[in-house]
């Protein structure tokens, strides 16, 4: 029933061929779409890491304000902690460089330059990307902006304490910021950051029109594929206009312009348009391939076809274009136009739809289905519920009465965490638990994945459920003592039960780890479609040889044929043609 | 052991085709627009904010008259040479399409797109000299310098780009009335920058 490439020798002929590879053309700078991927994966985890430890330090010093922090206090900067103790500028620091590192350094990495890397060709029937060389100079590039951003501790004056929104004026003029060095790097580092998306979604984009095999035609793609197709065309037209907000602010900061300065006739509500009009849709960037990589496993652990196939990807169209138009709703309170307000606010609410539609496709693939609770499927069913408890606290802030009083707080803490992290990275390792067997060949362990999956899903909840409750209490978020506030010293159990759960969460990462580790080393090997399911990257060995296919695949159908009845097998994969008497969902 | 050998046209083995680049170079110079559209718009938002649209009276701009004005005649010659390279490129394009070596084409195009970049870096002294600079003139200087300075940039590196085009074609005569597509996507590309010139020329100097 399987593709006979299964059992070929082509992987070892291959595998031959990459062993007289140096360890620089194969490791450093390959142009294997596969090794980029794997090189996008580890670089992410490494900034995971580092996002990681940066926002522990943020919630010790929440819960134990002003007190050593242990382990990472000695390490660091003295802008940022003096004798191990945070002081307050520097915890602005530790909330810029988290969030900034989280969302450029990590999830658009992971989910664009990890997954949309190793699955877009394969997942297409593609020998790799149209561009490899602009592919490998793509992560490159995402490397050089990473240590920039890190420079930035480094510099006179310390990191960018101005939020990972950089709002003018205090980012524009050095004398308030206090450190034009630090700011000024992090503006290049978005600069680099966005030319590496941009050359990357340029490949993706160009490959998924072009290079699709015979037979694939755009509605028998894998979601995931059209996810990040998308995403790619969202970040052609929303990232450059960062870049362009980003050239400016450097401008202010070094060149003595006045774009963002009202001193000298500027604007600093221009730099919340501009930066805002890439930031609305960068949160769909972010979470578009997190749902693609989720219509793909959920279906193969129900064992039935995606619920409302071409619904999946209307609705993908519908959050993408939307997402241009309702920038405005991060900026109801700078004292915008009221009746544009309204505006923002209705286009926002809209958004909702497809997202409901999206989350009830999933609910009906599930749905009767013969479930299998692996963990990449625990960690998918964590995604759907906790993105519904992140999609239903948005919409209190598309209103804009409500959003006047929770914008502040840590309502919308809780609200970015539970898209951002129950959303994006739960996704994530879902994904990783998924096709770590076709990246590396070797099985995940399961039991300490379902350990990973129960840890993190407990402490995610316990650090972020309890911010929905701090911030209707009246906490403000980037304050770095809430002890100083009277009517906060009432909430502080609360602040120190999120913390708790931010060490377990921190903690739980070890789990993961060492899963990692083991398996690469131990783990059992990984047979070429260990999950049975159907889409093109399961027809070759694990992991592909280099060029993917022996043979360009010819695909017959969608990717969602299971459980289809008049067949044997509960899957079909897409390049077995379907006997006669079989009714499939696709055509 | 078969001796499998790959039968997909993959890039990563025989080169993207010239329609796939000329699609990945489209998709390129839409992000490129983007660019400069989020540079204009700040530019229009900041002149809105300071001195009205331009059809509302007394939208002078720049509002201080003791700012000195842009050479509008000076560049409005240098947009010609700018324009008129964007056609001798095209007809060096044309000339390897039917065959020939289009070096002329291309060397006349090299010295347009240089001719624009020396001008435009006169334009710039002057201005400097005359009391307008990126810290000088408040939003007006700042706008000024950094779209036209990312601009110039831009043509800058057509310009590299025309004169890697030419060498190769001089040197082995790469292209071929069938495959260039490194001649077209710099075509495009310089025909971009071009357009987005008239842009800049209109809202800048006229507006």
């Amino acid at each position: 029933m399987i593709s006979t490439t299964t059992d070929s020798p082509f992987a070892d002929q291959n595998g031959h061929s990459h062993a007289r590879e140096s360890f620089f053309r194969k490791y450093l700078w390959t142009y294997d779409h596969k090794m980029i991927g794997l090189q996008y994966f580890w670089t992410a985890l490494f900034f995971l890491f580092i996002g990681g430890a940066l926002a522990l330090a943020v919630r010790y010093q929440l819960a134990m304000p002003g007190s050593v922090v242990p382990v990472i206090g000695r390490f660091l900067p003295q802008t940022i902690a003096v004798d191990g103790a945070i002081i307050p500028g520097g915890y602005n620091m530790l909330v810029t460089m988290h969030a900034t590192i989280m969302v450029f350094f990590v999830v658009m990495p992971i989910l664009i330059g990890a997954f949309g890397n190793f699955l877009i060709p394969l997942q297409i029937g593609a020998g790799d990307m149209a561009f490899p060389l602009l592919n490998e100079l793509s992560y490159w590039l995402y490397v050089v902006s990473g240590f920039v951003i890190l420079g930035a501790f480094f510099a006179p004056g310390g990191a960018p304490g101005t939020g990972w929104t950089a709002y003018a004026p205090l980012s524009a003029v050095a004398s308030y910021n206090g450190t034009q060095v630090g700011q000024s790097l992090w503006g290049i580092a978005i600069f680099i950051n966005g030319l590496s998306s941009i050359a990357g979604a340029t490949n993706y984009v160009t490959t998924i029109v072009n290079l699709r095999a015979p037979g694939m035609s755009m509605f028998r793609m894998p979601l995931t594929v059209w996810s990040l197709f998308v995403t790619a065309i969202l970040l052609i037209f929303a990232v450059p206009v960062l870049s362009a907000a980003a050239a400016m602010l450097f401008a202010d900061l070094n060149l003595g312009t006045s774009f963002f300065k009202p001193a000298e006739g500027g604007q600093p509500l221009l730099w919340q348009h501009l930066f805002w009009f890439f930031g609305h849709p960068e949160v769909y960037i972010m979470i578009l391939p997190a749902m693609g990589l989720t219509s793909e496993i959920i279906p193969v652990f129900s064992r039935k076809p995606i619920f409302g196939y071409k619904a999946m990807v209307y609705a993908m169209m519908a959050i993408g274009g939307l997402g241009f138009v309702v920038w405005g709703h991060h900026m109801f309170v700078s004292g915008m136009n009221l009746t544009l307000s309204a505006a923002f606010s209705l286009s926002t609410m809209v958004i909702a739809v497809p997202s409901a539609i999206k989350t009830f496709n999933w609910l009906g693939t599930v749905w009767r289905g013969s479930l299998e609770f692996t963990t990449p499927m625990c960690f998918a069913l964590a995604f759907v519920s906790m993105f519904v408890i992140g999609g239903l606290s948005g919409i209190f802030m598309a209103s804009t009465p409500v959003d006047l009083f929770v914008h502040h707080t840590y309502f919308i803490v809780a609200h970015i965490h539970y898209v951002l992290f129950g959303g994006s990275i739960f996704s994530v390792f879902a994904a990783i638990y998924f096709w770590f067997p076709k990246m590396f060949g070797r099985m995940l362990n399961e039991s300490l994945g379902k350990l990973h999956f129960l840890l993190t899903f407990i402490f995610f909840n316990l650090t972020f459920f309890p911010m929905h409750n701090l911030g209707l209490g009246g906490m403000m978020r980037r304050i770095a003592d809430p002890m100083v506030y009277q009517h906060l010293r009432q909430l502080q159990p609360l602040n120190q039960i999120c913390t708790i759960g931010a060490m377990g969460l921190g903690l739980t990462m070890f789990v993961f780890l060492w899963n990692v580790i083991y398996s690469l080393r131990k783990g059992p090997k990984a047979p070429a479609n260990p999950w049975h399911a159907n889409t093109l990257e399961w027809t070759v060995p694990s992991p592909p040889g280099h060029g993917n296919f022996e043979k360009t695949p010819t695909v017959y159908h969608g990717a969602y044929e299971y459980s289809v009845p008049g067949i044997v097998e509960d899957y079909l994969p897409q390049n077995v043609p379907a006997p006669e008497h079989a009714r499939l969902e696709s055509h | 052991m078969s001796t499998a050998v790959l039968t997909h046209e993959s890039p990563s083995h025989s080169g993207a085709s010239p329609a796939t680049c000329k699609f990945g170079m489209i998709i390129f110079l839409l992000s490129e627009g983007m660019l400069f559209s989020g540079l204009i718009a700040g530019y229009f938002v900041l002149r809105w904010a300071a001195v009205g649209f331009p059809w509302q009276p007394g939208a002078a701009w720049p509002s201080d008259p003791s700012l000195p004005h842009l050479p509008v005649f000076l560049t409005s010659i240098n947009t010609i040479f700018l324009v008129s390279s964007s056609f001798t490129f095209h007809f060096g394009e044309v000339a390897v399409q039917k065959g020939k070596s289009g070096l002329w084409w291309l060397a006349l195009t090299i010295l347009l797109g240089a001719t624009f970049v020396g001008i435009q870096a006169v334009e710039w002294m002057h201005l400097y000299h005359e009391g307008l600079w990126f810290n000088k003139g408040g939003i007006y200087g700042s706008s000024f310098f950094v779209i036209t300075g990312f601009h110039g940039l831009h043509v800058f590196i057509g310009v590299l780009l025309i004169t890697w085009c030419f060498l190769r074609q001089l040197l082995t005569r790469c292209f071929t009335p069938q495959r260039h597509p490194a001649l077209a996507n710099v075509a495009l590309y310089w025909h971009f920058v071009d357009v987005v010139w008239i842009f800049l020329f209109v809202l800048l100097y006229w507006i």
